[in-house]
Parts: structure tokens; C-alpha cells; sequence
């Protein structure tokens, strides 16, 4: 494979892991728990998109057959699956987090509810569409070719856009939480959330934001390794989520460019790795997120640890 | 019951006492299936390439069982006694993802290796023992042996020490507890408690591969001391007879089983933060009929408070 | 028996960002007095407390040991070392019982082989009586032998206070660390602190040194005080030097205003 397509590989697959990684960074800094029910609403976005472009539900779920009486073009049903995953994520926080948080519980507890909620849903997934795996058809894309020509190399289509929409949706979570009235309020909850109270700042809407743009991104990046990749049955986002704690922790938990970085590296990482050791590629995101973790605790671009006494 | 499914409500326990034990020390390890599947593909790979183990009748020699037992205890408590040390350093969710970036190592490692036997794994292992009800006797013994250990522990000069960090490390070190060792003691603990445990169910279950050691088995084991609460040595044991039953005794409610199988995940912490087994429920356990009622009138407490509205804004 | 005082802290600084919390304090402090520290709020008394503890590492400066420099130390080595704390917002084992709390105090003299605590060996239970016997009297001095099953969270404000310093003497300290030990205490629960603090440096011969707000106690309590004010030491005497420096009056009337 020549260096262009690994090159696009590697940023598309890092794109993908930096997306996944700002969910979890949203709703990490906002409560101080990881939300393990992220990676079901992953794939729960690469089957709202299936659907919603007229796919049809396989043989062995409950669902089977059926198929929507609409088919969406793909630049429709992403956002919209965006959407809906964006629901079901606000509806994990009512149930799963805001319990415990009324509470003051230990944070622990939240992050078994939540892995609770995943389990839910992956197997409302399956038991609804089969254990099958479901494939997103190029043709969804209209018009556009299946292949660019990119500086003389033959590249997918799905990749670029996969690529192009990540890095989009990547700019403008910035730009919005840097320049925005409610993303500087959502930053000021997560450093302090007594003294944004005291603000004013409503911290609970906050943390229903945080939920709904991290259901958002995770449905959309569903949907866009469905297309690229296919959807290789209810439990494919879990690998993902996985190799996205490690790109969390590499660049520094609860911070937003810190999440881009450690995708690129590791997206990178992963895709130049030689063919011939392809067995050990599932051990790189882990690696590098040990190391990271022995030499500099708090990741590439997070603070430092304090502790009070 | 199904001896069967006993001996895995069995290995559950033991599995959830192993989570368990860093916890009593305030650190959030999921090491546990990592060591788990170390302790199994030794005993995997000696019980199956070394005839002495295998033995030549129709069941494997229990000495050699217990030998794998050690040994693969011993392995994992020396890896654990190797990484702890850097990895202890590390506070809350950054320890907990840096052991299932361990776990996941592990795995990849299985995976790869020449001689465990890549995605299938290690088969034909050989049984010390000829019926499931063999194997749920030997480890009702072990486990009633690790409780014991485990409920020792509690009153010995470890196991306050590892109650104190849970409180408070920082005044934990100030009264002269050396927080980093004692840590480490526990985390050793549990690695070698997973590695026992794992070369027993790689025999019961007769094969054994790399997907043994994933994050599913962390998430699910960090679920048994949760659900049965982590501040007693019953608590584990408890979540792990439980939920590791649940989903087989949901057999009759067909494809719904997992789906019940998560709204247990995810209701169980927030009806009963403390889990199922607090310290109060476990000394009113002792007393008998008395405890029983203290027992209930605790659960009533947490049902008043809880009804009472938030205690903290 | 050197001639070293127990503990010299000189030149120290500590700066947290642009923030001096500690400039240049020098002080030394001799075996078996009351050495007091007083300041106005943020003065640096509890930071100068922290860093002799090795909570906190101090910007420069050094921390002396009976004339000795502390190699890399960390708070359980400065506790077998003999130091003991208390804190100025309470840190009990809140989980264990009032008697538990102090059986980790006494930690350190509990090593036992691992196996031969497990097994309960007659050895290790005589000598687990023999702590638990030393918890109760250290309970029954600071008055709290009545409350030793409870668990530590149970207990009111002042008697929390006290189980901290329970918990400190466990460690059998030479110096006692003793943070606002009387905050939120009335009069006459601050009367019965004066008089345990001197108790207990009479009974264990040890040195105290404490920080606490309310000056006439103070003076009556210590046998010699310095006085911090924005990080500096701005006094250092008996208690009658110090109530007639000018610039102890200064600062205190500064940050009355």
C-alpha cells in the first residue's frame, strides 16, 4: 500500500478515535465519570443511519424485514441519526447518572450504571436486528465517485468524507466550546462547578448539553465507520471505545485538543503498523497508553493532578 | 441446581473477593480477568504439553491441579508485583484504564504468542475431576477458605491499613502507613487470588483462549462488588454467585435475558449505593434472627432517606 | 545526646504559582516545649505546617531533624521518624470505629509476618490484646473510652478533634503537629484542650507545636510563639515579647480592620 492511503487510513481512523475520545472528554469534565454506555450509542448511530437510508433489517431480529417506508440521501440520515442517539444519550443520563448525582454518590457507581445502559442497549440492538453484520451501501453516496485520485494514489471516497466531516465536526466543537456564551459555560462547570452556580450557570442543563453533543458526535461517527467500514454487528463500538480511553488518556483526560492529538497518534500508530505483525496492531493504542500513563500521568496536554490538603 | 452453573457462581465469587480486594484499599484495579487468564493458560499449557500433569488415567492428578493452582497464582502475583508499582501511582479512573489497557495487553499478547493456540486456544485440557458436582465441591472449599481469609483480614494490621487508605490516604500516610506498599500488597493479593481461580476454571471449562482475559470480564467482575457491595468480604462473594447465576436463571425470558441482565447493571447502584452487603447488614447477619431485622430496618432506612429527597444540592 | 534542637526550619520558602505562601521563615523549635504559631488567615501556618510534615514540597529552604537533613522523605517516614499531625480540617478513618482509628495510629508497632497474622498464631493475638489494651488508655486520656466501639463519624465536632489526637499520639511522637486543634470548640471545651495538650506533653515528654486562632489561649498555652503574617516571620519569643512587638500589634490590627 502506498504511503497516501496509509497516510488517509491512519487520519481517518484517528479522526474517528478523536470523535469518540470528545465524547467521553464532554461528559468526563462535566461529572468526573467516564460514560460507558458511550460506545452502544456508537453503534446505535451506525444503525440509525442504515435504517434511515432504507436499509432493511435482517432475518433474526424481531425487526426482521422491516424497513422504513422513506430512504434518506446519506447527507440526511447522518445528522439525523446524529439526533437521535443524541436522545437516547440524554435519556441514559436521566436514568443512569442523574440518580446517583442527586445523591452525591461515588462516581464509581455511575460508571457501572452506565455500563449497565450499554449493556441494554446492545442487546436491545441485537434482539431488534439480529446479530448480523449490516453493510452501508457506497451507492448511498449519490453522484459521487467510489475513488478519488489524491497526488497520483487511488484513494476511497468513504475515507475523505469520513475524514472531512470528522475534522469539521472536530473545528467547530472547538471553535463553539472557545467562542460560544454556552460552550465557555460548559468549560466553567468543569473546572468549578460550585462557583459556576454561583454564576448562575444552570449546571445541570450543562450536563445535559455535555450528553447530548457527546450522543451526537457518537451517533455521527457511527454512522461514518458504518459507511466506511460496515457494521459488523451490535457489539462493534465497544473496540472502539476501548482504543478511544486509551487516545482520552494519551492526550490528557478532559482536555479537548488533547483528544485530537492522541487520535492522530494513535490512528496513525495503528495504521503504519507492517502487515506482517497485523496480530499485535490491537496492542499499540494500549501501549502507547501505558507508556504515557508511566511517563506523564496527567496525558500529553492535560494538567496536573493536585491534591488539596 | 445445575452443579454446572454452581461451579461458575463459584468461580463468580472468587473472582468478585479478587476485584474486591484493591478496592478495600480505595484503588479501582480491573486486573482481575487479566491475571484470571494468566493463572488459566499456565495451567492450560502444563495440564495439556506435560504428561506428568495430565496424568494417565481417566482423570488429570488432583497434586497436579493444585501445583498448576500455585504456579499460575504465583506468575500473576509476580507480574502484579512487577507493574504495581509504577501503576499504583496512578489515582481513580487513570488506574482503573491503565489496568484495562493491562488486560487488553494481555490479551493481544495470548493472541500472538506461538504457543497458546492464537484465537481458538488451548483445547482437551484434562479434568482432575469426572463430574461438575467434583469441581463445585473442591472450589466451595476454596472459596469458603478465601472468605475466611478475606473476613481475617479485616482485623488484622493489612487489612485496617487498607481501610484507613480507602478513608484517607494522605492521613493514612501521616500516621506512618507506607501507602504504596500496602497498596501493592493488595493488588498482588488479588492477582494471585485471580491466577488460583483461573487455573481451576481452565480445567473445569476445558479450553481456555485470550478472550477469557477481556473488558467485558473486568466490567462484569467490577459488577459483582459493586451490586454486592465492596465494604465487607461477603458483599464480592455475594454479587458473584448472583450475577453470574442471572443471567442463566433468566433462561425462560428468552432473547430479554441480557436486557434484564443490564437494567440489574444499571438499577443496582442506584437503589442500593451501598450495594447489597453493608458492614451493618454483615454484623446483623451474625446475629441471627436480630441481625435479620436490623438487616431490614437498614434497607427501610436507605428506602426513608431516599424518599427524603437529595441530602446533598 | 546532641545539642541540635529537635526541629530547625530555615530559610524556607514556598510559592504556589505567583502566590508567596512562605517567605524566608527561620525558626527552631526545642524538645519539650509548647511552641506556638499564630497569623492572621493565610499567613502560611498551615502551608509552614505541610511542608514540615512533607506534604508539601517547600521552594527552598530546609526542614532539619535534631540538626539532621531529612533524606526523601515522605509522611510515613517522618512518622517513624517521630512526627505526628493533626489537620486543620479533620481527617479520621470516618468508614472504622473510634478504637479502629487508633489501631491504625498504632500501625507500626503491629508488624507481624503476613501468614502468621492470617492464621491468628498465639503470638499475634496476644499482641494484637496488647494494642487494643494501648488504643483504650490513649482513648481514656483525651476521654473517649466510653465511645470506643462507635464508628468515627458518629462522633460530635469536639470529640472528633480530640480522636485526631488520640490517633497522632498513637504514633508515639516526639513532635506533635497540632492544627487549630480548638477550632469550634466553646470556652470551656477550649479550657479542657489547654489543659490536655499540657498533659500530654508532661505525660509522653514530648514537643508541641500548634497553630490556633484565639491569642489570650495562646499566650496562657505556649512557651514560646512565633508570629506569621503574608508569609514572613514577623516575631519569635515568649508570649510576653510577642504581645508587645509593634509589628505583631500592626498585622493584627491591620487584619481587624
Amino acid at each position: 500500500m502506498d504511503l497516501i492511503q496509509l497516510l488517509l487510513n491512519g487520519l481517518s481512523l484517528g479522526a474517528v478515535y478523536a470523535l469518540f475520545a470528545l465524547g467521553y472528554t464532554l461528559v468526563f469534565s462535566v461529572l468526573g465519570v467516564i460514560n460507558f454506555s458511550h460506545g452502544a450509542v456508537f453503534t446505535l448511530g451506525a444503525y440509525f443511519t442504515y435504517l434511515l437510508i432504507g436499509g432493511q433489517a435482517g432475518a433474526n431480529g424481531l425487526l426482521a424485514g422491516l424497513q422504513l417506508p422513506f430512504a434518506l440521501p446519506f447527507a440526511l440520515a447522518l445528522p439525523l441519526a446524529g439526533l437521535a442517539s443524541a436522545l437516547v444519550a440524554l435519556l441514559i443520563e436521566r436514568v443512569a447518572f442523574r440518580p446517583l448525582r442527586r445523591r452525591g454518590a461515588d462516581s464509581l457507581l455511575a460508571l457501572i450504571s452506565s455500563l449497565g445502559a450499554g449493556v441494554i442497549l446492545v442487546n436491545l440492538i441485537q434482539l431488534l436486528m439480529g446479530a448480523e453484520s449490516y453493510a452501508i451501501p457506497i451507492g448511498t453516496l449519490g453522484a459521487l465517485p467510489a475513488a478519488l485520485s489524491l497526488g497520483g494514489a487511488q484513494v476511497r471516497t468513504v475515507q475523505v468524507l469520513l475524514l472531512a466531516i470528522s475534522v469539521l465536526l472536530l473545528v467547530v466543537l472547538s471553535v463553539w466550546l472557545e467562542g460560544s456564551r454556552s460552550g465557555k459555560a460548559l468549560q466553567a462547570v468543569s473546572e468549578d462547578p460550585v462557583t459556576a452556580q454561583l454564576l448562575g450557570i444552570d449546571s445541570d442543563a450543562m450536563i445535559r448539553l455535555a450528553f447530548g453533543i457527546s450522543g451526537f458526535l457518537a451517533g455521527v461517527s457511527g454512522g461514518l465507520v458504518g459507511l466506511s467500514v460496515s457494521i459488523a454487528g451490535p457489539y462493534f463500538g465497544i473496540s472502539y471505545g476501548l482504543k478511544a480511553l486509551g487516545v482520552l488518556v494519551l492526550g490528557g483526560l478532559g482536555s479537548v485538543p488533547g483528544a485530537m492529538l492522541g487520535g492522530l497518534i494513535i490512528g496513525l500508530a495503528e495504521a503504519f503498523v507492517p502487515a506482517a505483525w497485523s496480530g499485535w496492531k490491537d496492542a499499540v493504542a494500549y501501549g502507547f497508553l501505558f507508556l504515557i500513563l508511566v511517563l506523564r500521568p496527567q496525558g500529553l496536554l492535560g494538567k496536573p493532578q493536585t491534591t488539596k490538603v | 441446581m445445575d452443579a454446572g452453573l454452581l461451579q461458575q457462581m463459584l468461580i463468580g465469587a472468587l473472582l468478585g473477593l479478587s476485584v474486591s480486594l484493591p478496592l478495600r484499599c480505595g484503588q479501582l484495579s480491573l486486573a482481575t480477568p487479566g491475571f484470571f487468564a494468566i493463572g488459566g493458560t499456565v495451567a492450560a499449557l502444563l495440564s495439556t504439553r506435560i504428561p506428568a500433569f495430565a496424568g494417565t488415567g481417566a482423570t488429570s492428578p488432583l497434586p497436579a491441579l493444585l501445583l498448576e493452582m500455585g504456579l499460575g497464582g504465583l506468575l500473576a502475583g509476580l507480574l502484579a508485583w512487577a507493574i504495581g508499582g509504577t501503576v499504583l501511582r496512578l489515582r481513580g479512573i487513570y488506574l482503573a484504564i491503565a489496568t484495562i489497557a493491562l488486560v487488553e495487553i494481555l490479551r493481544v499478547i495470548t493472541l500472538n504468542l506461538p504457543f497458546t493456540g492464537g484465537a481458538l486456544g488451548i483445547f482437551g485440557i484434562p479434568q482432575p475431576f469426572a463430574t461438575a458436582s467434583g469441581y463445585a465441591g473442591f472450589t466451595l472449599v476454596l472459596l469458603a477458605l478465601v472468605c475466611w481469609l478475606c473476613a481475617r483480614l479485616e482485623q488484622l494490621r493489612l487489612g485496617r491499613a487498607m481501610a484507613a487508605i480507602r478513608d484517607d490516604e494522605l492521613a493514612a500516610a501521616c500516621v506512618g502507613i507506607d501507602t504504596a506498599a500496602v497498596k501493592l500488597n493488595a493488588f498482588v493479593l488479588s492477582a494471585l487470588l485471580a491466577g488460583v481461580t483461573g487455573a481451576l476454571a481452565a480445567h473445569f471449562l476445558n479450553s481456555w483462549n485470550a478472550k477469557v482475559g477481556s473488558f467485558d470480564a473486568s466490567i462484569t467482575t467490577l459488577a459483582f462488588v459493586v451490586f454486592g457491595g465492596s465494604r465487607t468480604w461477603l458483599g464480592p462473594v455475594i454479587g458473584g454467585l448472583v450475577l453470574t447465576a442471572l443471567p442463566e436463571l433468566l433462561r425462560p425470558v428468552g432473547d430479554l435475558r441480557l436486557i434484564v441482565f443490564g437494567l440489574v447493571i444499571l438499577l443496582g447502584p442506584v437503589l442500593f449505593p451501598q450495594g447489597l452487603i453493608t458492614p451493618q447488614a454483615l454484623h446483623g447477619l451474625g446475629h441471627g434472627l436480630l441481625g435479620f431485622g436490623q438487616q431490614l430496618r437498614g434497607y427501610g432506612h436507605q428506602l426513608l432517606e431516599r424518599a427524603s429527597g437529595p441530602r446533598r444540592p | 545526646m546532641s545539642t541540635a534542637p529537635l526541629l530547625e526550619v530555615a530559610g524556607l520558602s514556598c510559592r504556589f504559582g505567583g502566590l508567596v505562601a512562605l517567605h524566608e521563615v527561620s525558626l527552631t523549635v526545642r524538645e519539650g516545649e509548647i511552641f506556638g504559631l499564630i497569623g492572621p488567615n493565610g499567613a502560611g501556618k498551615t502551608t509552614l505546617f505541610n511542608v514540615i510534615s512533607a506534604l508539601t514540597p517547600p521552594s527552598s529552604g530546609r526542614v532539619l531533624w535534631r540538626g539532621q537533613a531529612i533524606p526523601h522523605s515522605r509522611p510515613d517516614q517522618l512518622s517513624r521518624l517521630g512526627l505526628a499531625r493533626t489537620f486543620q480540617n479533620l481527617r479520621l478513618f470516618d468508614s472504622l470505629s473510634v478504637r479502629d482509628n487508633v489501631l491504625v495510629g498504632l500501625h507500626r508497632f503491629a508488624a507481624s509476618p503476613l501468614a502468621a497474622g492470617l492464621l491468628g498464631s498465639a503470638t499475634v493475638r496476644r499482641r494484637q490484646r496488647q494494642l487494643e489494651q494501648r488504643a483504650l488508655e490513649l482513648l481514656a486520656l483525651v476521654g473517649l473510652a466510653e465511645e470506643a466501639q462507635l464508628p468515627a463519624a458518629s462522633l460530635p465536632y469536639g470529640e472528633r478533634r480530640r480522636l485526631e489526637i488520640a490517633r497522632a499520639l498513637a504514633t508515639e511522637p516526639r513532635l506533635l503537629l497540632l492544627d487549630e486543634p480548638a477550632a469550634g470548640m466553646n470556652p470551656a471545651e477550649k479550657n479542657d484542650l489547654c489543659g490536655l495538650i499540657r498533659t500530654i506533653r508532661d505525660h509522653f515528654d514530648l514537643t508541641v507545636m500548634i497553630i490556633e486562632h484565639h491569642v489570650p489561649l495562646m499566650m496562657r498555652l505556649c512557651d514560646r510563639l512565633a508570629v506569621l503574617n503574608f508569609g514572613e516571620r514577623i516575631a519569635l519569643g515568649s508570649p510576653a515579647a510577642v504581645r508587645h512587638d509593634p509589628r505583631v500589634i500592626e498585622a493584627y490590627l491591620g487584619s481587624a480592620r
